[in-house]
């Protein structure tokens, strides 16, 4: 391995998860890859095949059994369960498959919701939210609750949302699968926009192959390992 | 953190019905509370003005040991000085110099034991009420022939009424048996027992007369603006009297039953407070418990996005606290509302009346006093309770893991 290559935003080496309830599940078997800065992938695999959990261990939001994960020069593998809160603020972006908005906040103050647990300055997280809406076409929605928000117009909010504070990494699990094929579109365009524009780094899961094709590097998975 | 207040503010009115209802629970809890306090409070302030008005006055000077065994030659020393140091203080409204001794009062037709109070006509009202408590005949005046005021009971048991005669038998300080013929100018009815069955008022001169104490006076009775300044006064006619063998004693003090029941019946009264407490507890808690089992999805989201445990808790907590601030003002409100009504229009505890009378009251309608003292504990309690109670949700909230937080249906 070369000492000179810039270092990968995302290293995943040998990482194994397993599940252990009635039967032991193993979720991830030896699981490696690595996504440079500005990468726009995806996990695929059928269902079943691990794409979540390999999201949430590269979201910090569960531990592996073994193997090592870093992201931007932390290694999440090493670090305190009780720390990986702080990671998840000030490095991720997360976009759900559902329910990511808070109903009664307004769309203007879910954008702002992570950039107030950051302490960012009130005038210059609202300034930012409203840009954002306003360069995908829902400066109209600021005010409205989500529950007035179709299905599409909520995942797109919840978009704007995990860019809002510029994170290292943007991970979505299954984005797009309570999308008709048209808003799945809407909302891919607009991540790719936002990685173009932004060059923030994208990792999204799908086993849609209209949403894999959009994907300019594919992690495949199946009964937990690399194919 | 407006944004969270914001937050919070909204979840509490998610399910407008159940928060009216903890809102109602804890309003009406407060309320009342508010409202039994100020009953209380009201109560024992009657009881002990009336103990206070009826004789006992706010505070006693007797000579040193008098009150633990009084003995008739134990008389104040240096009276003028005493008087003039009472004068020289603020918030007096009134004393009055009295002749104590016992005596046997008898009649052609009974006898009883009674206690003799020789008083100045003139300076007794300033003190006590008894002058507007006669109800036949007329209240005791300088220079009538040897005039005596008793109260109805006394007067029935020894069959005379105004106009007739009594006898007064007493050992005078000499140790002289002395006798002595009085008049009955007046019947008083206080509606104090003791009072009214074995006590016989006289002209001072004349006690002093009797008991051949001339000039002297066995205790000062001394009438203040406010209860509340008693200890403070009493301190300071201390050091006022430092040097005179003398005993300055509080109300409480010459009466301690008064003060012992008050203690006994706000025990009671915190006994029931903590049973309400308890029941609004459980309204609360139940209320914030459903209000936390429902959006453990929502939570989810919110840790994952990187909210910490603690934000959790400060989050649930801050709902069930502005949960509490609204039932608190409402309560508030009524309590203080109710309250004030009856504090004008008195509430009358007529079935209770036989009751009242032993406890010393001469009315049977009570005015409840809204104090600030009670306003703010009351509230504050309240709140405090709501806080804590919502502690074990918000703890529940916050242990979640985000993982399996979202994947809750
Ligand atoms: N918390 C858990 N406890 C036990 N087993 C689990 C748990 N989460 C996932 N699994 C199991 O681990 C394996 C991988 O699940 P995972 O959810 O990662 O797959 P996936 O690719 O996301 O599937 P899908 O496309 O259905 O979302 C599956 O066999 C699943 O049943
Ligand atoms: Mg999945």
């Amino acid at each position: 391995m070369s000492e000179k290559r810039p270092a990968a935003l995302v290293e995943v080496r040998g990482v194994s998860k397993t599940y252990r309830d009635h039967v032991a599940v193993h979720a991830l078997r030896d699981v490696s890859f690595s996504l440079a800065k500005g990468e726009f992938a995806a996990v695929v695999g059928p269902s079943g095949s691990g794409k979540t959990t390999l999201l949430n261990l590269v979201g910090a939001l569960d531990v592996s059994d073994s193997g090592l994960i870093r992201i931007a020069g932390h290694e999440l593998t090493a670090t305190p369960r009780e720390e990986l809160a702080d990671f998840r603020l000030r490095h991720l972006g997360f976009v759900f498959q559902a329910y990511n908005l808070f109903p009664v906040l307004t769309v203007l103050e879910n954008l702002e919701f992570v950039a107030v647990l950051q302490g960012m300055a009130a005038a210059e997280r609202r300034r930012r939210a409203r840009e954002l809406l306003a360069a995908v076409g829902l400066a109209g929605l600021a005010e409205k609750r989500p529950p007035e928000l179709s299905g599409g117009e909520q995942q797109r909010v919840a978009v704007l949302r995990a860019i809002m504070t510029e994170p290292d990494l943007v991970l979505a699990d299954e984005p797009t699968a309570n999308l008709d094929s048209e808003n799945a579109g809407i909302l891919l365009d607009m991540m790719e926009r936002m990685n173009r524009e932004k060059g923030i780094t994208f990792l999204f899961s799908t086993h849609d192959p209209r949403v894999m094709e959009r994907a300019r590097k594919l992690i495949r998975l199946r009964d937990g390992r690399i194919e | 953190m407006r944004l969270f207040l914001a937050m919070a503010w909204r979840n509490v009115w998610r399910h407008r019905r159940r928060s009216v209802l903890t809102v109602m629970t804890i309003a009406l809890g407060l309320a009342f509370n508010i409202f039994m306090r100020a009953l209380g409070d009201g109560f024992h302030e009657q009881m002990v003005d009336n103990s206070v008005r009826a004789h006992i006055g706010h505070i006693q000077i007797h000579r040193a040991g008098y009150h633990d065994d009084p003995a008739i030659t134990k008389t104040l020393p240096q009276p003028d000085r005493i008087r003039s140091a009472i004068e020289s203080l603020p918030g007096v409204r009134g004393a009055s110099f009295r002749v104590l001794g016992d005596g046997l009062a008898s009649s052609a037709e009974n006898s009883a034991g009674v206690s003799v109070v020789g008083v100045d006509p003139d300076e007794e009202p300033t003190v006590t009420t008894i002058h507007r408590a006669v109800i036949r005949g007329r209240y005791l005046e300088r220079g009538q022939h040897k005039p005596c005021l008793i109260g109805e009971r006394l007067a029935k048991t020894l069959q005379v009424d105004v106009g007739d005669s009594l006898v007064l038998l007493a050992q005078a300080a000499d140790g002289s048996m002395a006798g002595e013929k009085y008049r009955v100018e007046g019947v008083f009815r206080s509606g104090a027992p003791e009072l009214d069955r074995g006590v016989v008022y006289l002209v001072a001169e004349d006690a002093q007369e009797l008991f051949v104490l001339p000039g002297r006076f066995s205790e000062a009775v001394i009438l203040l603006d406010s209860s509340r300044a008693v200890d403070e006064t009493a301190r300071r006619l201390e050091a006022e009297l430092a040097g005179l063998e003398v005993e300055v004693l509080p109300w409480y003090v010459v009466e301690p039953y008064i003060q012992q029941f008050i203690e006994l019946d706000d025990a009671f009264f915190y006994v029931i407070v903590l049973i309400l407490f308890i029941v609004i507890s459980v309204g609360i808690l139940n209320t914030i418990l459903m209000s936390v089992f429902e959006r453990v999805r929502e939570f989810g989201v919110m840790m994952s996005l990187g909210m910490k445990p603690r934000q959790v808790v400060r989050l649930v907590v801050l709902e069930a606290f502005l949960l509490g601030v609204v039932g608190v003002v409402f309560g508030g409100l009524l309590g203080s509302a109710f309250t004030l009504y009856y504090e004008a229009a008195g509430m009358d505890f007529g079935a209770w009346a036989e009751g009242a009378a032993a406890l010393g009251l001469t009315t049977t309608i009570t005015y409840p006093k809204l104090t600030a003292a009670n306003l703010f504990w009351s509230n504050t309690s309240v709140l405090l309770v709501v806080v804590l109670v919502a502690f074990y949700p918000a703890w529940h909230a916050a242990r979640l893991e985000p993982v399996e937080a979202m994947r809750h249906v």
